[in-house]
């Protein structure tokens, strides 16, 4: 029994209607939801503690003057994008902060992966980049990135505050000692892990703003 | 600045995002009429055309990346596009046709009347892709709108196939619930589209 077929048995049962299929895809959708909740609520319950002292250092790194590096593939590559976007346009009632997503830059990229490995393809634009004071966030579903894991070595090595998100039971990532901060999420779905990702990096962003402008 | 933080702020991040991901479940028949109309239109040869601004545009990179490359083992890949990774082409119709008119001149171009036009804006408030839109409702495109807040000026937009709501005012969490949306849509188009009685008797 395939993956879908088991999700949706009356599909594979003989005869479906489109009305039948749509009160089956209204009834997955309400659990999606429902999963995504407790999920979140897990993910809190986990990381509370942890997310108040990485925020906490990453308001110290950008205190230094410090900026932000973000980097992830397929899907986590737009989530690295939007990470840097939000720290940079936050709108009028927050304050801007300096953020580059090292996937958005398709020359360097192609010209990486070309010329030596997609491996490198993170931690040298990180070696030519960072500083001490500097911030790298990796993202990856499985925690086995080749190119993630190698861009955390280069950025350790750079003395840089290192923070990433990963899935499953963390793979790689939760076996490096690399990573300072290391979010994982207890999920084996890649698209719930994503969504429970985004809302790690937007807490840390609301967190990091609080900690640089408390009331 | 050390100490500032504390637990219940945290609790609160966490707790806004509660009730308007539970929106989306009560959504779900939206969510599932959206899904059908997509896969019909794939069916009959179309591709999906994505485009947003700011978050928006990475999330417009990611459905396309859903599609393209599809994260289950052998799930077809469908075919799909972001109008907001180049740019090079943004910044130059920008310049010479102005910043709202930055989606639809692609659009215009590169979209043919079975294919599928999707608009993502947090606020429903973005001109270029209410412009755009408009241009795939006039062209014969399904028209998707994932918006959030009110709904904006995009969810005034007379005649769209499918516009979905985000239940909160917060422009964070509303791209949150976007990503489950079409993480959602990714899915169940799936669902629909490896049912050929489901699909067949409208397509043939």
């Amino acid at each position: 029994m395939s993956g879908v077929e088991s999700l949706y048995p009356f599909l594979y049962s003989g005869k479906s209607d489109v009305a039948a299929v749509l009160a089956e895809v209204c009834r997955s959708t309400a659990e999606k939801a429902e999963e995504i909740i407790r999920l979140r609520s897990d993910v809190l319950e986990l990381y509370r503690d942890r997310l108040i002292d990485c925020a906490s250092a990453m308001a110290r790194s950008f205190t230094a003057g410090g900026r932000l590096f973000s980097f992830g593939n397929g899907g986590s590559s737009t989530d690295a994008q939007a990470l840097a976007e939000l720290f940079q346009n936050p709108g009028p009632d927050a304050r801007p902060l300096p953020a580059t997503a090292l996937t958005t830059d398709v020359a360097v990229l192609s010209a990486l992966a070309n010329d030596v490995s997609f491996d490198v393809v993170f931690a040298r634009p990180l070696a030519a980049n960072g500083h001490a004071r500097d911030i790298a966030v990796g993202l990856s579903t499985s925690g086995g990135s080749s190119n993630v894991l190698r861009g955390f070595v280069e950025a350790t090595r750079r003395g840089m505050l290192t923070i990433g998100l990963a899935g499953y039971d963390g793979g790689k990532m939760a076996e490096t000692d690399t990573i300072e901060y290391l979010f994982v999420i207890p999920s084996s779905s890649v698209h719930r892990i994503q969504e429970a990702q985004t809302t790690i990096y937007h807490v840390l962003w609301e967190l990091t703003q609080l900690a640089l402008s408390p009331t | 600045m050390v100490d500032v933080l504390t637990g219940a702020q945290v609790d609160q991040a966490f707790a806004r995002r509660t009730e308007p991901a539970r929106a989306l479940g009560q959504d779900a028949e939206a969510v599932g009429r959206a899904c059908y109309d997509m896969a019909l239109r794939f069916h009959r040869g179309g591709k999906l055309l994505c485009f947003g601004n700011g978050s928006a545009a990475a999330d417009a990179a990611h459905i396309v990346v859903e599609f393209v490359h599809p994260v289950i083992v052998g799930k077809r890949a469908l075919p799909a596009v972001s109008l907001a990774n180049d740019a090079a082409t943004m910044s130059g119709i920008a310049r010479v046709a102005g910043f709202e008119n930055s989606f639809a001149a692609q659009l215009q171009l590169q979209a043919e009347p079975e294919d599928i036009a999707l608009g993502i804006s947090t606020d429903g408030e973005c001109a270029n892709v209410a412009r755009a839109l408009i241009a795939a409702r006039g062209m014969g495109l399904l028209t998707l709108a994932l918006v959030g807040g009110d709904g904006g000026q995009i969810a005034r937009i007379k005649g769209l196939d499918h516009v979905l709501i985000a239940r909160s005012k917060d422009p964070r969490v509303v791209k949150e619930i976007q990503v489950t949306a079409y993480h959602v849509l990714w899915e169940l188009v799936h669902v629909f589209f490896e049912q050929p009685g489901v699909l067949a008797p409208k397509a043939l």
